[in-house]
């Protein structure tokens, strides 16, 4: 699960003890200084463990259980990273009725915006040839940041409670980062 | 076939690519609402009120990816047109318009979509 700062701060028993009973908790803080809190059991699987990127992978499959945004790890970046090849290869046509191939510019920037983002989301191709990063949070709001070809990127959140918002960020790691964070906070 | 629908008819529609069936679904088995995003016209099988299995079974003979479904309910509720648009190999072929002057859907529209949509096949 994701929390913020000042809830940890505020209510720190009940965190320790859902980390002790197994769940993983991120907290995003700003400049991504972000951290997790897990058990000490979880932890001596870590240090025993050979392989960090399998332990990796079993934590973001058991936030995503939660319907959780994991804070970015190497497997999922590089999961996101390996499906946008499998988009890169997508013929015109790929969807049935006639979308176009994604373009070869499209797909280097979404690479380099991915490989930049300290929190990852979940991507999707669109028949529109534009990539969607989604986001859910706890709360469960969610994001879709909609990247084109074009320098600017379509946010859409719709919150846990009905309200929408439209907007668009710049489309950077940079700035998604920003939204990602606030989006979280 | 009737050219207007009730509110309580199934649409049908196969998620492509099929041979990427995995392309659309997120980490926790929902689909994302990217899959509703088509500016020539979401296309979906109209059910005319026969079982799930035999839709299933009709589009399976053209489609291979994954099989969800909707009710008609679910696109008028949120403004949403459905339109009966048959072709030569498809008598139920019909399309999800975002309304009745714009094709594609809107963001609000597909994620609502995706929320109402249950798998199939």
């Amino acid at each position: 699960m994701i929390a913020k700062q000042m809830d940890i701060r505020a209510n720190i028993k009940k965190y320790f003890d859902m980390a002790y009973s197994g769940d993983v908790i991120f907290v995003p803080r700003k400049g991504n200084k972000n951290v997790v809190i897990i058990s000490e059991d979880e932890y001596n699987k870590i240090t025993r463990s050979d392989i960090f990127s399998t332990y990796a992978t079993s934590v973001i499959s058991h936030a995503s259980a939660k319907r959780e945004r994991a804070v970015s790890t190497g497997s999922l970046k590089t999961d996101n990273l390996k499906k946008l090849e499998v988009i890169h290869d997508l013929k015109d046509g790929w969807n049935g009725n006639g979308a176009p191939a994604f373009s070869k510019s499209l797909i280097v920037k979404a690479g380099e915006i991915i490989k930049g983002l300290s929190i990852q989301p979940e991507i999707f191709p669109t028949a529109l040839g534009s990539i969607q990063l989604e986001y859910d949070n706890s709360r469960h709001d969610h994001m879709e940041i909609e990247i084109g070809d074009g320098s600017e990127a379509e946010v859409f959140i719709s919150t846990y409670d009905g309200k929408e918002f439209f907007g668009t960020v710049s489309a950077n790691s940079d700035d998604i980062n920003r939204k990602a964070i606030e989006f979280y906070g | 076939m009737d050219k207007t629908f009730k509110s309580d008819e199934k649409l049908y529609r196969a998620v492509y690519p099929p041979e990427l069936v995995a392309m659309y679904w997120k980490r926790d088995g929902s689909l994302s609402s990217a899959a509703f995003a088509d500016p020539k016209g979401l296309s979906v099988d109209r059910g005319n009120y026969r079982s799930d299995d035999e839709v299933a079974s009709d589009m399976s003979k053209r489609f291979t990816g994954r099989i969800i479904r909707l009710y008609v309910k679910n696109c008028t509720d949120i403004g949403a047109k459905v339109k009966y648009l048959p072709s030569s190999n498809n008598k139920y072929h019909s399309e999800i318009h975002g309304s009745e002057e714009t094709v594609l859907l809107s963001k609000q529209q597909r994620l609502f979509l995706s929320h109402k949509a249950a798998v199939v096949l």
